[in-house]
């Protein structure tokens, strides 16, 4: 009779329970630090490759970060330039944009009043109040976005505490393996290699995706000559970050712009057709490279993730919903494998072949 | 010339190094070149067990190959009685718990550190990557367990063979 291994105690589980609770109230003050960590472990398979060829962490890390601050610094002249060239030139046609979108909203009115089969009132009230509730929504477009600002402050608290995440390395998980009661190490390790498996590729491959979406449209964008077209390809690149909705902001955010800029509703098509081009190109390429080998959520249990997530920590909780999921699914894998092997209910290999002596 | 030795030494990490040539100096991995021992050296993970700290207990499903690398551990099994009985204390650069690497069934022995002792634990999970990423180095590895567990299979065939051979008494 085999010895059973013991379950965790219910004081365990009430410790982890009050720590979970914990870390919700006080996400807010744990958000540079999840981020902090999501930026090292993306960061850190390139310091592992080198890691792997002999050098030391430390000095990977500093280096990493030198070379890093020189570039940036380098670079920061020109993109400066770029940026406050794209505030400049919003701020100057901004009124311009205005004009046109009244002109061309009056223009589609009256178009509309004359063809709908209904009387030309009830049309125009109800064009009316289509055009209002679409100007309300381009109107709170700036607050929503300023909503995102403390997130962008974050953009250099990140990278410091990601410093101290990365230069540990897994430094952390090794002690955490150490203090370990040895009866659980084996199962410490399972569950930190699925869970890597199944993360660590659908983390990596969100970030191509967000960059090679980026600069797609920035590139798209600027052939087409749509003004903004840097702030509109980082929008569509950032919320790459949610599968499939990059290339629906953008398409939204441009097809609004050329609109405005060009006054037609060609030029908007065309951005329409720039984005649906890069969202077939990111189900035909990148999606498969995100799922590839990640852990398959069904479509429900995605959607759940997201509305919860987004419910609970905004967009942060929206970012990191499917890697949380995917944790979950890979701790309930786990924990179903484990008590499939304790109580015998995951079948021992067998073959035919096994009655052939063995010369 | 010796300015460039001295940078290579500065970011060269000694502790490293001396893990690789500890893997290089392994048979199961004897195959390996310099840059697949860096990459495996990278899958592995270590941990000291103190005296009289149990490894892993017979009957514990097993997901991980065992390396010694310093001290000394004793293999354990229960009699039908129930008292243990030693099968084998293992010495450095010795490995054991391999059959986990294969399949998920019961450790068929109790594993013990006698004294203060260093293992490197290759977990299934880790070789499964390998295999997928470096398919060299986990073919290498794969390849010496299947030797190992023909060349055991071998020796009990013979046992068994000289066994019912044997005139009874």
């Amino acid at each position: 009779m085999r010895e059973r291994r013991p379950l965790p105690s219910l004081s365990a589980l009430v410790v982890a329970g009050a720590a979970l609770y914990a870390g919700y109230r006080l996400r807010a003050a744990l958000a540079p630090f999840v981020l902090a960590a999501a930026f090292a472990y993306v960061l850190n398979p390139a310091v592992a490759y080198f890691e792997g060829k002999g050098l030391r962490r430390a000095h990977l890390v500093v280096l990493g970060y030198v070379a890093a601050l020189g570039l940036g610094a380098w670079a920061s002249a020109g993109i400066k330039a770029v940026v406050v060239g794209e505030i400049d030139s919003l701020t100057v046609n901004a009124p311009t944009y205005v004009g046109k979108l009244q002109g061309l909203a009056a223009r589609e009115e009256s178009l509309l009043t004359g063809r709908l089969p209904v009387p030309p009132e009830v049309a125009q009230r109800a064009i009316g109040s289509a055009v209002d509730a679409g100007l309300a929504r381009v109107q709170a477009l700036p607050s929503q976005i300023l909503g995102l600002v403390p997130l962008l402050l974050h953009a250099l608290l990140v990278p410091f505490i990601g410093f101290f995440f990365l230069l540990d390395g897994p430094g952390g998980f090794d002690r955490l393996i150490q203090a370990l009661p040895s009866r659980y190490v084996e199962q410490a390790l399972h569950l930190a290699g699925e869970i890597d498996r199944s993360l660590g590729n659908y983390v990596r491959g969100l970030v191509i995706a967000a960059v090679v979406v980026g600069a797609v449209s920035f590139v798209g964008l600027v052939l087409l000559g749509v003004d903004n077209a840097l702030a509109i390809a980082a929008l569509a690149g950032a919320t790459s970050f949610l599968p499939g909705l990059g290339a629906v902001v953008g398409a939204a955010a441009g097809g609004a712009m050329a609109v405005y800029q060009f006054g037609s509703l060609w030029a908007g098509a065309k951005v329409l057709i720039l984005f649906g081009a890069i969202k077939l190109a990111d189900d035909a390429f990148l999606e498969p490279l995100i799922s590839k080998r990640a852990v398959h959520l069904h479509v429900t249990v995605y959607l759940l993730a997201l509305i919860v997530g987004g419910e609970m920590f905004g967009f942060l909780g929206l970012v990191f919903a499917i890697p949380a999921a995917c944790v979950l699914k890979a701790l309930f894998g786990v924990v179903w494998a484990w008590y499939a092997s304790e109580t015998g209910l995951a079948a021992p290999f067998a073959s035919e072949a096994e009655a052939v002596p063995y010369v | 010339m010796d300015a460039l030795r001295r940078l290579t030494r500065w970011f060269v990490d000694p502790q490293f190094e001396h893990r690789k040539k500890f893997l290089g100096s392994l048979d199961l991995f004897a195959d390996l070149s310099s840059g697949d021992l860096g990459q495996l050296a990278r899958s592995l993970h270590a941990r000291t067990y103190r005296p009289g700290e149990v490894v892993f207990v017979e009957g514990d499903i097993g997901r991980a190959l065992f390396i010694l690398e310093s001290g000394s551990v004793e293999l354990a099994r229960r009699s039908p009685g129930g008292e243990p009985v030693k099968l084998y204390t293992l010495k450095p650069g010795e490995f054991f718990g391999e059959m986990a690497l294969l399949e998920s069934l019961p450790r068929s022995a109790t594993a013990t550190a006698v004294e203060t002792s260093r293992l490197h634990l290759l977990y299934r999970t880790k070789l499964e990557a390998l295999l997928r990423s470096q398919p060299r180095i986990g073919t290498a590895i794969m390849r010496h367990l299947a030797r190992l567990l023909s060349a055991r299979l071998r020796r009990v065939s013979g046992a068994l063979t000289a066994a019912s051979a044997a005139p009874h008494a």
